[in-house]
């Protein structure tokens, strides 16, 4: 069974529609490339995925024994992150919260997230403070803390913002290997065209309400690819 | 030391204030933590304004404060809240609208109703007698639940306040933690004002967290250094208050800024950059701050509460008028103390504590009994009096109710305490009975003095029937004619005294500055009838209606004194009751 099954959705903002027939399926262990311009409904897919925003009509199912609550999201920064005084270790540890039964973390539960700063390499900043990090190592901090929260999807959303070029390639590998080597199913939303190829297993474009949704190699072969990539619109 | 910690301890008021204190500090600075870095600091802020305008609400209505503001402020909260939710109106924009608006509401109906008033300057910039037992009850339950609700709810709180979207996303209730720091907040600030004020009480929510910030580095080290510095901040703050007898509020926020001075100082020796020349130094010159601090911390806990040793009799008195008339009973055979400093307006003193210590300690202690020491009642009934003799003016007096004079600002309905004009002294027949009850009063608290105390009252007495009859002979002098007091009107015992006319633009007590346009058109049309080429203000006053009116009709401005306060420099020039009332023979008599 799919892990995400998404028919003839329709999603908006306050009466206002801004995506029409939505459909997809996401497998165990795909790489979902969401692209598609500013506007096109991108972010409020990714909310409706998560369960913040209803649907307006369609059907948008998690499969597979997903629960909304073991989605590993990794959110866009903002502002106020930036000056916030936190250990990596307290930051990571957060990701834990959904599994978290009672008052305290327990005891796997810190193991978990020990583990994931392993993984991640970033377990020697872990009492360091997470402002005074770098943009890359703030995004492993929040991977981490994506994965504790998760077993089974992530959920990326324009994750290398802001990042240098030798930044993102290592983020981009780093993401890759979560998703081969670990098994873990990563939806990710993106500018970058090239490294959605190249990253992705499936790509789904988003305008004006009409998808795409496929392969890479369909993308690469579709009506939809060239327009984008003619009308010079890609990150 | 220990004489300071006997005051607190000795002191039910001061016990009050210093276990409220500590736990509204403590509460503050656990949902600070939150809130400032939530950028939410303003919601604090604006907070503390509908209190004000909630407040004002109820003691015109006569509603216990708390019952009635509490929840109109967790009003104010969800609707704050939900505006930033929604983003109907940017969060700062909508902070904005509601604090300014509240103040605005509070202002207007204080106007309308009991006017500027000893209580509403209290809830603006705080007073540490307000505290009741009830606060203290309310304030340990509130704090009760602010710790555990924060201990319980940490890990939650940490995730909600570092990243909303990705807490939603995992499922946990973002909106009902925001509630919650809310309501929280609403009820810590509503108590808390009353103390700090509700100018100052967003300080205690602001200033520990952005002072741990400079140096902490988790977020539970922020949060524990946050409670240690706001507390610490608290106690400092009040001993710092009742050391300079400034008020609690403004003592405990300057205590909050040198302390975030000097962690300042201190996150950026910590941070220095390892190439600096003074990294190696870093240990160094961390310890200047840490030092600084300390030894600030522990200056104000040197020496006593500053009271003197009275071998004298010791004579307190509140105003100018008493204490003049004290002061020529006593001569050299007593210590005259006025707690109104000179300069100081009567109708929002508030006493500091090192005020009540010396008035604790008095033998004689004269006071008005009107509306500007209306705390006076409230100290006396708290305090052990056995070993005093006190004087009340009004009691000695013949009163008379304040009435509106033609054209007058009339001050809304209200029910007052005391209906009576406390200004009783402007007649200078009631000087006399008032010098007659101080100096019965001192005789029989030292009658080893007794007879020189009596041979300076008659002597003083003889003075005040000169200037008695002086006053006569310049009402029938003046007779028909009528002056013009563009300012508040404390003179009706001086006026039916000698009979004189007078118009004036606001009752003897009242605060208000703003008069409105029918009042001063009033009073312009009577200058330019009258041919009197005076408008009159009242000592201490800024004059501002006065001048309008002497401007419109062509006339000049002189000083009618009251003799309720002084201004600092006729009070170092030794002006008395007795210069100072013969300046407004001379100018009636202009």
């Amino acid at each position: 069974m799919a892990l995400i099954e998404c028919k003839n959705v329709s999603l908006g903002y306050e009466h206002h529609v801004v995506a029409t027939d939505i459909n997809f399926t996401v497998e165990s262990g795909d790489f979902l490339c969401i692209v598609g311009e500013n506007g096109s409904g991108k972010s409020t897919l990714v909310k409706a995925i998560l369960g913040l925003k209803e649907t307006y009509s369609g059907h948008l199912h998690l499969g597979d024994g997903l629960k909304k609550k073991q989605i590993g999201y990794l959110p866009q920064q903002t502002t106020a992150q930036r000056d916030f005084p936190a250990s990596v270790a307290e930051v990571v540890l957060s990701g834990c919260l959904p599994s978290k039964t009672g008052v305290f973390y327990s005891r796997a539960l810190r193991k978990r997230a020990e583990d994931n700063m392993e993984k991640l390499d970033i377990l020697p900043l872990k009492s360091r403070c997470y402002r005074e990090l770098s943009g890359g190592q703030q995004q492993r901090v929040l991977l981490a803390r994506a994965l504790c929260a998760t077993e089974k999807l992530l959920l990326l959303d324009e994750p290398v913002t802001g990042l240098d070029p030798l930044v993102t390639a290592e983020f981009y590998s780093l993401i890759s290997k979560i998703n081969r080597s670990m098994g873990i199913t990563v939806l990710m939303v993106s500018h970058d065209l090239s490294a959605c190829l190249t990253l992705g297993t499936h790509i789904l474009h988003m305008q004006n309400g009409s998808a795409f949704f496929g392969t890479v190699e369909a993308y690469r072969q579709s009506e939809f690819y060239r327009q984008f990539t003619e009308g010079g619109s890609h990150g | 030391m220990v004489e300071l910690l006997n005051f607190f301890v000795s002191h039910s008021f001061m016990l009050r204030a210093l276990v409220v204190g500590v736990l509204i500090s403590l509460c503050c600075a656990l949902l600070g933590v939150s809130l400032v870095l939530k950028r939410f600091s303003m919601i604090g802020d604006g907070l503390s304004h509908v209190g004000f305008g909630a407040l004002a609400i109820a003691c015109a209505a006569n509603i216990a404060p708390l019952y009635f503001s509490i929840p109109i402020v967790v009003l104010a909260a969800f609707l704050l809240l939900a505006m930033n939710e929604k983003g109907a109106l940017k969060g700062d924009a909508a902070i904005a609208l509601i604090s300014t608006g509240a103040l605005a509401v509070g202002v207007m109906v204080t106007s309308m109703t009991t006017g500027m008033n000893v209580d509403i300057y209290n809830y603006m910039f705080g007073s540490i007698l307000a505290m009741s037992r009830g606060d203290v009850v309310l304030s340990v339950l509130l704090s009760v639940a602010v710790i555990v609700l924060f201990c319980v709810f940490y890990e939650e709180i940490f995730a909600v306040t570092f990243d909303e979207s990705f807490a939603k996303a995992t499922g946990t209730h973002v909106k009902a933690y925001n509630f919650l720091i809310a309501i929280l907040t609403a009820v810590t600030i509503v108590v808390g004002m009353r103390m700090m004020g509700a100018l100052l009480i967003s300080s205690l929510i602001i200033f520990p967290t952005v002072t741990s910030m400079r140096v902490c580095k988790s977020f539970r080290r922020v949060v524990g250094m946050s409670v240690l510095v706001s507390v610490v901040c608290f106690v400092l703050g009040l001993v710092v208050s009742v050391k300079l007898e400034a008020p609690t509020g403004a003592s405990v926020v300057c205590v909050n800024i040198a302390f975030l001075a000097a962690f300042a100082l201190l996150g950026a020796v910590l941070n220095l950059p390892q190439r600096s020349k003074l990294f190696r130094f870093r240990r160094v010159l961390a310890a200047v701050p840490v030092l600084l601090l300390l030894c600030g911390a522990a200056l104000p806990f040197f020496g006593g509460v500053s009271v003197k040793e009275a071998k004298k009799l010791s004579v307190v008195t509140t105003s100018f008028a008493p204490f003049d008339f004290a002061r020529a009973v006593c001569g050299d055979d007593a210590e005259v103390t006025m707690l109104l400093s000179p300069g100081e307006e009567s109708h929002t003193f508030e006493p500091t504590p090192g005020d009540l210590l010396q008035l604790e300690q008095c033998d004689v202690f004269v006071y008005g009994g009107g509306e500007s020491d209306v705390w006076a009642k409230d100290i006396l009934s708290s305090l052990d009096t056995s070993h005093m003799k006190i004087v009340r003016m009004m009691d000695v007096v013949e009163l008379q109710e304040e009435q509106a004079l033609e054209g007058m600002q009339k001050e809304a309905e209200e029910e007052e305490e005391e209906p009576y004009d406390e200004h009783v002294w402007t007649s200078v027949f009631n000087a006399q009975k008032i010098t007659a009850a101080v100096c019965d009063a001192v005789c029989a608290a030292d009658s080893a003095h007794a007879a020189s105390f009596r041979a300076r009252a008659a002597d003083y007495t003889a003075k005040l029937q000169a200037l008695d009859d002086a006053f006569f002979a310049l009402a029938k002098k003046k007779q028909g004619q009528s002056f013009i007091v563009g300012d508040r009107f404390p003179f009706q015992y001086f006026m039916t005294r000698y009979g004189f006319s007078f118009y004036a633009a606001f009752p003897g007590c009242s605060a208000e500055s703003d008069a409105n346009p029918h009042t001063v058109g009033f009073l312009i049309d009577k200058a330019k009838a009258e041919n009197t080429p005076v408008i009159f203000k009242v000592d201490l006053s800024n004059g501002a209606v006065a001048n309008t009116i002497a401007a419109a009709a062509g006339k000049r401005v002189e000083t009618l004194y009251s003799c309720h306060v002084i201004s600092a420099e006729d009070f170092a020039n030794g002006e008395t009751y007795l210069t100072l009332m013969q300046r407004n023979l001379a100018a009636l008599d202009a």
